[in-house]
């Protein structure tokens, strides 16, 4: 599903990976872990295409990175950033329902049995889609983002440390929840002791 | 009511210009280090007006078609300069970007304007084509700065938003709703709050400058009504047409915001870079 051969990322002062070849499976697991500017979260930019000077092949699902296929590869993936200030959403239920009103997402708009669903797993109150963006936490901001991913059921699921604001009891019960999803791949970019001793397989950065 | 306007005498034009001592002491006081520009400003408007006013007299006495497009396209090269100078983006990225999309915003707006509601046979009158499209430059120049600085800095420090939303299967224009959105907003809030207020806490200039030229009150209403209404309108082409033409170079192919369009010398009103 997810096949790089010889990566190199070139930042003119310095360059990441040095050749790194990997290929996840459909379906499988795959924490990747390294120190502190390794180049995790690269790695994901650099699958979804926001990483244009990169050297080497990547391939998600069959299509080759490059201009030409990149919507047709974000089309079938779904990302969880680190970084989440997402203030360009002056609301919570702006921001959460922003892709589900995609065209290539509109048939995906989760119905009302799955929302609550997510939202119970995740331990998501409702009220929170009718606050101001400022006015949460970042630890709801991540699970709210991370339920849209699992909500969108996109066949390859990119996480950028997907728990790091969430405390131990939450963090674990959502890591459980995201392994366990079938029929997606995911590769997630972690820290995490918990989330790497249960992923399928470990890339070490 | 008195017919045609009293003249300022040019000693008398001079004394005016002691009403600038109120806001340079009040620059000076709270040590803004404003009082260079404002003295430079002043200096710039006021040789401007003048050569446009000798200008003005022989292009109004000539009236040539030509001579009259020409100057209206200084005019044009002039403003959409200013614009990329005061956004902090790269002149020579943007500039024709800017210029297609103020003379076509000027072009379609004239023309109906000049042509459909005044019903000029000839649009390029010079009496109506240069001040109606000067007033149309001046207007929208300031708030097409503020949409191209609000939309791109707010990119550059929202990426992930953007990026985000991309990654999960939006189109372009799509990943860029929520910044246009914001870039509007922040062009139109205070044209929206003038507008709204016309007439009652102040009148505007066009109006003011028809009366005391001498013209019936509600011929010079009709005319600033009709005068709000077309910056309104060219003001929104405009600053649409701008972004809408810029994202076809501000953007690399995988839709990436190009981290060269912002110019690090430019000492204009700056884009605070997010980090990269």
């Amino acid at each position: 599903m997810i096949h790089v051969q010889d990566l190199k990322v070139d930042f003119g002062s310095h360059s990441l990976f040095g050749g790194l070849s990997f290929h996840v499976k459909a379906g499988e697991k795959v924490a990747v872990k390294g120190e502190s500017g390794s180049g995790k979260s690269t790695l994901l930019h650099t699958l979804l295409g926001f990483v244009p000077q990169f050297e080497g092949h990547i391939e998600i699902d069959g299509l080759a990175l490059n201009p030409s296929n990149i919507h047709e590869i974000r089309r079938r993936t779904s990302w969880v950033p680190q970084d989440l200030r997402f203030t360009v959403f002056p609301t919570v239920r702006e921001m959460f329902y922003a892709p589900f009103r995609f065209k290539n997402n509109r048939h995906l708009m989760p119905r009302p049995e799955e929302m609550k669903r997510i939202f119970h797993a995740f331990e998501i109150s409702e009220d929170l889609l009718d606050r101001q963006i400022k006015e949460i936490s970042g630890g709801q901001k991540q699970r709210l983002i991370l339920a849209a991913a699992v909500l969108l059921r996109k066949p390859v699921l990119l996480l950028d440390e997907p728990t790091s604001a969430l405390n131990v009891e939450i963090k674990n019960k959502i890591t459980d929840y995201l392994l366990g999803l079938e029929g997606i791949t995911l590769l997630a970019a972690t820290h995490d002791e918990y989330f790497i001793s249960k992923a399928d397989r470990i890339i070490n950065l | 009511m008195h017919k045609g306007v009293i003249d300022i005498p040019w000693g008398y034009l001079f004394t005016g210009y002691f009403l600038m001592l109120i806001p340079l002491l009040i620059f000076r006081y709270y040590r803004t280090g404003l009082e260079r520009s404002t003295l430079w400003s002043l200096l710039r408007m006021t040789v401007q007006l003048l050569l446009v006013g000798l200008y003005l007299e022989y292009i109004f006495r000539w009236d040539n078609k030509w001579l009259n497009l020409l100057w209206v396209l200084i005019m044009t090269v002039v403003a959409s300069y200013t614009v990329i100078k005061r956004t902090g983006l790269r002149l020579q990225k943007f500039f024709f970007t800017v210029l297609a999309a103020t003379v076509l915003s000027i072009v379609l707006i004239d023309y109906y304007f000049l042509g459909f509601v005044i019903g000029l046979k000839n649009i390029l009158t010079a009496r109506y084509f240069i001040p109606i499209t000067g007033m149309l430059l001046g207007n929208s120049l300031k708030n097409v700065i503020i949409a191209l600085d609000a939309y791109y800095k707010r990119i550059d420090e929202e990426e992930v938003s953007y990026r985000w939303q991309l990654a999960d299967g939006a189109t372009h224009s799509e990943a860029l709703l929520p910044f246009m959105r914001h870039a509007l907003r922040r062009a139109f809030n205070p044209l929206i709050a003038t507008t709204a207020v016309m007439g009652l806490i102040s009148l505007p200039g066009m109006m003011t400058g028809q009366i005391l030229g001498g013209s019936d009150p509600m011929v010079a209403v009709k005319y600033q009504i009709m005068i709000l209404v077309v910056i309104f309108a060219s003001t929104s082409l405009n600053v649409w047409l701008t972004i809408i033409f810029s994202n076809r170079i501000a953007f690399d192919p995988f839709l990436n915001l190009r981290k060269d369009i912002f110019d690090p010398g430019n000492s204009g009103k700056k884009i605070k870079r997010a980090r990269g």
